[in-house]
């Protein structure tokens, strides 16, 4: 089968801006678009440019744009490509600047990840107890006792300690395309698998203090691109969504996102209806929305300000008896 | 130019693990790596852990068991310290917050490995490796380590008998730098790529072990190259040993569990050069599929197959087309893991002082003739971390030694030369040659006469090399130019396994020639020690194998 591999290339030592590059070449049945890659840097254009390493989707290496979507390189076949666009068009991943070809700088990624504190915290070092012990002749170890259930939140198919730090959800994150500040799905991701660690230990719950300022996990607007174009089924978005529940249950409530979702939940608790105007005070108190003045008094002219008073709703008891009810199943 | 108490060359599990030891003790340790940490091919391993847990297992039983896989070929005082310190370093692992697999007791669960006689691998999924490096590296953070990742490492500078510091390369720049230390780890890893269909990276190419031979280092038992029972046919991708402690079938074209012939009792879980031999044997013999055999699991039911064998489903799936809930998978041997690698001693100090060495890019030598799944992960651990603690002794009353300035001179001069070669040659397609090359000839059956045609190919292949062209100029992130410098490393590399291998005249464990089929412990019960002469030639000597506990035996499963 004769198929297309067309690239981006970005060489800043000699070219002036990026163009795209044709290869034709000859594929082979389960052929990767890695594999089409490495056929032509060795057999035709040695320059060129990717990353890779394992070939077998484990250590994130060869993360790029395939078709448009970010993916790994060999995990991908040739023949689906080919078949779904008729052409590999392959360019770098998005949200992080080129290096060069299909090579990107990653130090903003991983130093957000860094940033999250990625370890145990609170671990004392070297207590009696835990010192480390050969074992002579005839000895035994024992060894400290974790129920299967303490890691039910991490472990299994598609959970976050499976994630391999490739960038691709980074690369589609929606929020990170405006704000460049945002930690992002990966790291966030990396940010709950430490706090649902039954062994961590982080008392003042300084993590999710952090986490909870500006470009944090409020930040998240909930697009999913991340669930979606993660390639080992991880779902980074819903470990932001339990991030945000245990912020709210553990009282850390001082950001924007937080006190949002508390309105939101008070309005409805009261009147059963979104009260836009004081959901909006209550996230951003009555000064911030003095900041705001000019949005609201042009949506006021467009007739989009909603009225302040709002009816109760018929059904307010099963309302009230809704939010008991999950009061309840929270102690 | 830089300079560090001790530079660690490698950040897979070997190098991670000796990098917290000296960290957690505040020594100004640094990490040079080829590429970011995470994507070390450590993070690869699928299968397991070992180490003696259950009450009903010992550690002196694990001593064993690796002391007959080795072929006994392995040194028994090291092993002994493998298997006694296993359990401690897996629950230290444990402590900085690697998670393992759970049994209902809560303990860590452990599944069946080839040639143990006790279930003793410790497991997440199929993915061990992956949360360990993982793990690990996230600790490496914690301490707060200056990471020079994407440096490439392309000589070692030694100065009146004493390691002084590295020469590297900046893979981002293109501009080569020296780092004088006090000590300097290799934890280079591997060099799969020395053959086709293997189950390695890309990257790894022996690069750390050659670098040593060059720097007058020697290099022991590299003829011993461990080809992997079960890879993807196509790709030779692996497909974990733990699908067979899970109670995968080996089945040939008649549809027939083959293993009864060659290790009755142990069946699929013998150790590693047996099922691999029988496997070629039935390929050879006519009773293949297509150049393969098949790996069955679809017995084990899907959910069993979801929840333990998850990546190796998805692997099936997409490198081989395969679902392995429905239909067998093709699998044929791979070449694996390197037994040799730099010699050290029990605490990671090779023969030259200032310098050691660790994980698979060293050889203790832990596993001998043959290694057992699931003790390569340990070996890099313990002996990672038995190399920092040394580390950490050793620098402290020592001055930095003098840095051989003209090193950084003679590598630029070899990638100047290389940038602007005129030649005719690719190293892409040399290196094509020289992988299947090794394959049909050093491979899982070896004979003299075959191996000597491996060694004419490999001095063909170093004259055309002088001929290798770049299509890369650039400075910038020049990948051309550090496959051209790989691909001299495994060509050296290939000539000492190649010309080992003519040279051990005898069977044992991975080592398999069906001109000496047997194993012959008068005459070869003995370490082999290789070197590059002044003239750049191959020489080989022997240092004896220590043995403590358990007298040579037959080998049989
Ligand atoms: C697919 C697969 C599955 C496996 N499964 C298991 C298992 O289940 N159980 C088990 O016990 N073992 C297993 N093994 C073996 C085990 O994974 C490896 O032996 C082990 O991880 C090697 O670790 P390491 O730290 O020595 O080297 P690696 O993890 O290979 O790391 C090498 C490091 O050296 C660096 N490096 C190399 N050359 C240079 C250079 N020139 N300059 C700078 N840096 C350099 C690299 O960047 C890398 O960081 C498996 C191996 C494979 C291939
Ligand atoms: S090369 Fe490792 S994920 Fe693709």
């Amino acid at each position: 089968m004769e198929f297309t591999v067309r690239s981006y290339r970005f060489n800043p030592e000699v070219d002036k801006q990026p163009y795209y590059k044709d290869y034709i070449l000859n594929g082979f049945p389960s052929m990767t678009v890695l594999n089409a890659l490495m056929k032509i840097k060795s057999e035709t254009d040695g320059s060129l440019t990717f990353r890779r390493s394992c070939r077998s989707a484990i250590c994130g290496s060869c993360a790029m744009k395939i078709n448009g979507i970010s993916k790994l390189a060999c995990k991908t076949q040739v023949n689906s490509e080919i078949t779904k666009f008729g052409i590999i068009k392959v360019e770098p991943l998005g949200n992080l600047p080129v290096v060069r070809d299909l090579v990107v700088e990653q130090e903003s990624f991983f130093g957000k990840i860094n940033e999250i504190k990625p370890y145990l915290l609170g671990i004392r070092e070297n207590s009696p107890d835990e010192k480390f012990h050969v074992l002579k002749d005839g000895e035994k170890i024992t060894q400290p006792v974790f129920h299967k259930s303490e890691f039910k939140a991490l472990t299994g198919n598609n959970d976050t300690p499976n994630c391999i730090l490739c960038e691709c959800c980074f690369s589609e994150c929606g929020t990170e395309v405006v704000n460049k500040k945002y930690l992002g799905p990966a790291a966030l991701a990396k940010l709950y698998r430490y706090i649902e660690d039954p062994r961590d230990n982080d008392r003042d719950g300084s993590r999710l203090v952090n986490a909870s300022k500006p470009n944090g996990i409020w930040d998240c607007v909930h697009c999913q691109a991340c669930e979606q174009f993660c390639p080992k089924s991880i779902s980074p978005v819903k470990s932001i969504v339990k991030l945000h529940e245990k912020a709210i249950k553990n009282s850390i409530t001082f950001s924007k996102g937080a006190k949002h979702i508390i309105g939101i939940a008070n309005s409805i608790n009261k009147t059963g209806r979104l009260n836009e105007v004081k959901v909006a005070i209550d996230t951003v108190g009555l000064l911030g929305l003095m900041n705001d003045l000019p949005v609201v008094f042009r949506a006021s002219l467009k007739g989009k300000i909603p009225s302040l008073k709002l009816k109760l709703i018929k059904d307010m008891d099963d309302i009230r008896l809704a939010f008991k009810e999950l009061d309840r199943e929270e102690e | 130019m830089l300079k560090h108490d001790v530079v660690i060359v490698g950040a897979g599990l070997a190098g991670l693990r000796a990098c917290v030891e000296l960290r957690k003790n505040g020594i100004d340790a640094i990490i040079v790596s080829k590429v970011y940490p995470t994507r070390s091919h450590s993070g690869a391993a699928q299968g397991g852990v070992n180490a003696a847990f259950d009450k009903d297992d010992s550690w002196e039983s694990h001593f064993f068991d690796t002391v007959k896989g080795s072929d006994y070929l392995g040194d028994q005082d090291a092993i002994e310290i493998l298997t006694s310190e296993a359990p401690a370093n897996i629950l230290d692992l444990q402590k900085m917050g690697v998670i393992f697999n759970r049994n209902d007791e809560g303990g860590i669960a452990q599944r069946p490995f080839g040639g143990q006689s006790f279930p003793r691998s410790c497991y997440y999924a199929d993915a061990v490796g992956h949360m360990m490096l993982h793990g690990l590296f996230d600790n490496v953070l914690k301490y707060k380590t200056k990471i020079l990742y994407e440096y490439f490492v392309t000589g070692l500078s030694v100065n009146n008998g004493r390691v002084t510091g590295v020469v590297t390369y900046d893979i981002k720049t293109g501009k080569f730098e020296g780092i004088a230390a006090k000590a300097v780890l290799f934890a280079t890893g591997g060099y799969g790529q020395v053959y086709s269909s293997n189950t390695n990276a890309l990257i790894n190419t022996g690069d750390g072990m050659a670098v040593a031979l060059r720097a007058g280092v020697p290099l022991m038992d590299m003829e011993f190259v461990q080809f992997h029972p079960t890879t993807l046919k196509s790709t030779g991708i692996l497909v974990t040993e733990g699908a067979r402690g899970e109670g995968a079938y080996l089945l040939n074209s008649l549809g027939v569990r083959f293993m009864s012939k060659y290790a009755p009792k142990a069946m699929e879980l013998a150790s590693r050069d047996i099922v691999a031999r029988a496997e070629q044997t039935e390929i050879n013999e006519g009773r293949g599929v297509d150049g393969a055999i098949l790996l069955d699991v679809r017995h084990l039911g899907k959910e069993r197959i979801m929840e333990r064998l998850p990546q190796i489903l998805q692997l099936s799936i997409d490198f081989e087309g395969v679902n392995p809930i429905y239909e067998p998978i093709p699998i044929r041997p791979g070449a694996h893991y390197s037994m040799g690698g730099i010699k050290t001693d029990n605490d990671g100090k090779t023969l030259v002082e200032g310098f050691y060495s660790a994980g698979e890019s060293a050889c203790v030598s832990v596993h001998g003739a043959n290694r057992l799944g699931g003790n390569s992960l340990l070996d890099t651990v313990v002996f990672g971390r038995r190399a920092g603690i040394s580390i950490a002794k050793y620098i402290k009353d020592i001055d930095y030694g003098d840095f051989d300035g003209s090193l950084v001179k003679r590598d630029e001069e070899i990638f100047e030369r290389l940038r602007n070669s005129k030649g005719n040659e690719r190293h892409g397609l040399l290196k094509t040659e020289l992988q299947e090359d090794m394959r049909k000839n050093v491979g899982v059956f070896r004979e003299r006469s075959l191996m000597e045609n491996a060694i004419k190919k490999i001095e063909e292949l170093k004259e055309r090399s002088k001929n290798i062209a770049l299509d890369d100029k650039s400075k910038l992130f020049n990948t051309d130019i550090i496959e051209a410098f790989e691909f001299n490393n495994i060509l050296l590399i290939a000539e000492v396994i190649a010309r080992g291998a003519v040279l051990r005249k005898e069977s044992r464990g991975a080592h398999y020639r069906n001109d000496f089929p047997e194993r012959d412990d008068e005459n070869w019960l003995k370490h082999t020690l290789a070197r590059l002469n002044g003239k750049g030639k191959v020489e080989f000597n022997f240092t004896p194998v220590k043995i403590t506990k358990f007298k040579p035996q037959p080998r049989t499963y």
